[in-house]
């Protein structure tokens, strides 16, 4: 283990691991806001006028995202 | 070419994430950040001056028109948010100016020549003011003490309170529940400028890492990061502002309801049952 440790740097893998586990998350809910508001414009083209407050729910997920990309600038 | 191309390799994009201090004014440290900043509020103050000057009642276009379809749309934001909207137009001018100090200082953070282009002693001269975590929490905590001062101006400091709990305070569990609302409250400054920050210093990080890659063709490259970007400040504009009226209206709108809602009143029940019937 400690040769590994020794020949592999690890911060690159912990790096990767973050960015794509950080990522896995607020991409299932962007797409999930997404396609319920597509859906509800598809049933309902009234609906459209609501895209104000979805772009605001997508930018409350996003920040995760974007606390996991900030997150690899700490690792070492 | 190949030594060039080696070169290229080995080092890797150059990346800021703080501010870096540029010179002093009497033992004060003026940031790269800050000094950007003072030179985006300038230019906003002069194009905003000369535009309100040539305000005219029967549209003449140009950039007259644009500036006032931002300030319509945020007034109207604004004013809707509230039930009564009398009471949201005094607050129109504060979140105004929010938005387009906001969307200025993001845009210009993208004309060419900021950050890494013009240098003074190893270290960018300017750099978007949005891109720096001190400014955000600054703009942030000015915000939100707008919205505690006004919400409890507005309601009075005993609805106020009253108003993260969702039934008797006495009750341990609403107590508690309380609580927890209250320190959700404080949060909120911080994830408001967090949000702007990252959002701004990833946009310049990104773009930094796309003109690496293309090397020569580096305007290329980083063209398309740089129109998303665009989108992105105005959005992130859009967010802030709308998120702080919402919590301004939240507070505000749920202090001065006429009837009290207290969800543990044992009529309530009766009372959805009744409203459910008629309807």
């Amino acid at each position: 283990m400690i040769l590994l440790a020794d020949a592999v740097n690890t911060a690159i893998i912990g790096k990767g691991l973050m960015i794509g586990g950080g990522f896995i998350g607020p991409g299932i809910g962007i797409g999930i806001i997404g396609g319920n508001y597509m859906a509800a414009v598809g049933r309902n083209p009234e609906a459209s006028k609501f895209l104000g407050q979805a772009l605001v729910f997508i930018a409350i997920i996003e920040l995760f995202a974007l606390l996991a990309f900030a997150s690899i600038f700490i690792v070492k | 070419m190949v030594g060039l191309f080696g070169g290229f390799a080995s080092s890797g994009p150059v990346v800021y994430i703080t501010s870096k201090d540029i010179f002093t004014i009497h033992g004060i440290e003026i940031t790269n950040s800050i000094f950007y900043g003072w030179i985006c509020g300038v230019i906003l103050l002069v194009i905003l001056i000369t535009l309100a000057r040539r305000m005219t009642l029967k549209p003449k276009g140009g950039l007259t028109q644009y500036v006032e379809i931002g300030v319509s749309y945020i007034s109207t934001l604004v004013e809707s948010s509230f039930e009564d909207p009398k009471r949201g137009t005094k607050y129109v001018p504060y979140f105004v100016t929010l938005f387009f100090f906001l969307l200025f200082n993001n845009w210009l953070g993208l004309v060419p020549g900021v950050g890494e282009a013009i240098k003074i002693h190893g270290n960018p001269l300017l750099r978007p003011f949005t891109g720096d975590l001190n400014a955000t929490l600054a703009v942030g905590i000015v915000t939100m003490g707008l919205v505690y001062f006004a919400s409890i101006k507005e309601a009075g400091a005993k609805d106020y309170l009253k108003h993260f709990f969702i039934g008797n305070p006495l009750n341990p569990m609403y107590l508690f529940l309380g609580i927890i609302e209250m320190f959700t409250d404080m949060t909120r400054v911080i994830s408001l400028s967090i949000r702007l920050f990252l959002n701004v210093t990833i946009g310049e990080i990104v773009i930094a890492v796309f003109a690496y890659l293309g090397s020569f063709l580096a305007p290329v490259t980083a063209a398309p990061f740089t129109i998303i970007e665009l989108f992105v400040g105005a959005l992130q504009a859009y967010i802030f502002v709308i998120l702080s009226v919402m919590y301004l209206a939240i507070a505000v709108n749920h202090a001065t309801a006429e009837h009290s809602l207290d969800l543990t009143d044992e009529l309530v029940t009766e009372r959805i049952g009744l409203e459910t019937e008629n309807a």
